[in-house]
């Protein structure tokens, strides 16, 4: 299967430690692809705001970069996914919308045919790479980790859709399973973070995330893993912010899902990027180093 | 449930040139928007309350209410709604209104607008420009968004380069296009 890789910003910009720990995982599990070429950004939760033919044509505009290299287009990034999936199928089923969308696309110099083939990264971690192959990089079992699968929201719908129950997906929970990683009860795994209403309405978007924090303290998780940036970024940053509006104090560490890939194959914390999230997840190294010395002690005694 | 090419809905979603064509018309007022959405308690009219404004004619009610604003995009209502209805969309293109008329949040309409001009003169997102955009005329917001932004630029995320497009005129170009169909007859 040959891949191009549509970063988009967020993964290069302030969502730094995804990327990072991205691309270790899928060099430990020789998944191979390209950059893009020249990709532009995908209009984000923004776009839809200001002009609803720039929110179908700026995703569009990529889709087509891709159809110019014939590979699966990849994206590790829900919300561009979303909008990815968003222009595809609204193109698809709406002519007058293709024609208008095509005729900015033409100013780009470039023409987007429909033939595009769409993939989220954990779609192709899954139902690709396959959980045998990840459940054999496993080198440091989670075992004693409770992990809290953060699926998001639209994210969770659209991109589950493709390959997974749309109400209730567990794709999340089988390859967290695979890891060795004990999945709590998350009811709240598909609702919304709120998105940039963090940054545009504080307050509503403190309680959507304090909310999620909550749920999270209440199955008693260690740690709340997510395959979305933007609600990686939510979860991290605003705990101070969601502590206040639900009138207790956060310290859940947030991670995404190759970040806590990378701990069970072996990868060091710093090339996973993990010391750049802002909850520092010092507690779950110390729960896993205190869980894989009880593990040996109990082969050592096994042995006598 | 079985999964589906798209979505349960996805043969029925009413997706128009046009979000505000008629796509509200199919609504009968269930409500299952409003039960999927994580922010309608702080809406003033929920997103079944706007379809029934659109139905009743009353645009300018539910484009003022500022409901558009507080809708995250999470599609959940999109895709339960047994109607097909394509409220998602619906809720963007009152937002767009919203944003575009003189009742604008005057510092939400610059967050807005201060991303679209970065993405227009980038083609990707350049932290540094958008902030000075959106902060420049009121560096007061700064003092909420301080603690985030140290901590972003402590841990090495945020970067002071511009991003690197090769052909940034081309998304200039999208911008323009987009701009004089939508503004035509």
């Amino acid at each position: 299967m040959s891949y191009v890789y549509y970063p988009g910003c967020s993964l290069s910009g302030t969502a730094r430690e995804c990327e990072e720990s991205i691309q270790s995982v899928m060099r430990v599990l020789g998944v191979k692809w390209t950059e893009l070429e020249d990709w532009n950004c995908c209009g984000a939760a923004i776009a839809t705001g200001v002009s609803y033919l720039l929110s179908l044509a700026l995703p569009a505009r990529n889709l087509a970069l891709s159809e110019r290299a014939e590979c699966d287009l990849v994206t590790g990034c829900s919300r561009c996914y979303l909008n990815l999936i968003r222009a595809k199928h609204y193109i698809q089923h709406n002519a007058n919308l293709r024609e208008d969308v095509n005729a900015i696309l033409a100013e780009a110099g470039i023409q987007y045919t429909g033939t595009a083939r769409l993939r989220h990264l954990l779609d192709v971690v899954i139902n690709d790479v396959g959980l045998d192959t990840v459940a054999e990089k496993v080198t440091q079992p989670l075992d004693s980790l409770r992990v809290a699968a953060y699926y998001g929201c639209c994210q969770g719908m659209w991109t589950y859709a493709q390959f997974d129950s749309v109400e209730d997906p567990t794709c999340f929970d089988r390859l967290l399973g695979a890891l060795g990683a004990e999945v709590v009860y998350f009811p709240l795994k598909t609702a919304c973070c709120g998105g940039t209403l963090s940054m545009s309405k504080r307050s509503v978007g403190a309680n959507l995330i304090g909310d999620l924090l909550a749920a999270a303290v209440a199955s008693e998780a260690d740690c709340i893993v997510t395959a979305c940036p933007l609600c990686m970024f939510n979860l991290n940053s605003f705990q101070n912010e969601a502590g206040r509006a639900k009138g207790t104090q956060f310290h859940v560490p947030v991670l995404f899902f190759t970040q806590l890939m990378g701990l069970a194959f072996g990868v060091p914390p710093k090339t996973l990027g993990l010391h750049r999230n802002a909850v520092s997840p010092d507690a779950l190294y110390k729960k896993l180093a205190a869980g894989a010395a009880s593990s040996a002690e109990a082969v050592a005694s096994g042995l006598k | 449930m079985a999964v589906q090419a798209l979505a349960p809905c996805s043969e029925r979603v009413q997706i128009m040139k046009d979000p505000l064509g008629h796509s509200f018309e199919f609504c009968y007022q269930c409500g299952l928007c409003t039960a999927s959405c994580r922010t309608a308690f702080a809406m003033r009219y929920t997103p079944r309350q706007v379809m029934n404004l659109l139905q009743l004619g009353c645009e300018d009610e539910a484009v003022a209410s500022g409901s558009g604003l507080l809708c995250t995009a999470c599609y959940s209502c999109t895709f339960r709604c047994p109607r097909g209805v394509a409220v998602t969309d619906m809720m963007a293109a009152i937002q767009r209104r919203n944003l575009a008329s003189k009742h604008a949040d005057s510092d939400l309409r610059r967050f807005y607008r201060s991303f679209m001009r970065t993405i227009e003169r980038h083609g990707r997102f350049h932290e540094v420009e958008f902030m000075t955009r959106y902060f420049g005329p009121n560096p007061l917001l700064l003092k909420a968004e301080f603690g985030v932004g140290l901590q972003l630029l402590i841990k090495g995320k945020i970067s002071l380069n511009a991003p690197a497009m090769k052909n940034p005129k081309a998304v200039a170009a999208m911008f323009r296009k987009a701009e004089e169909i939508e503004s035509g007859p």
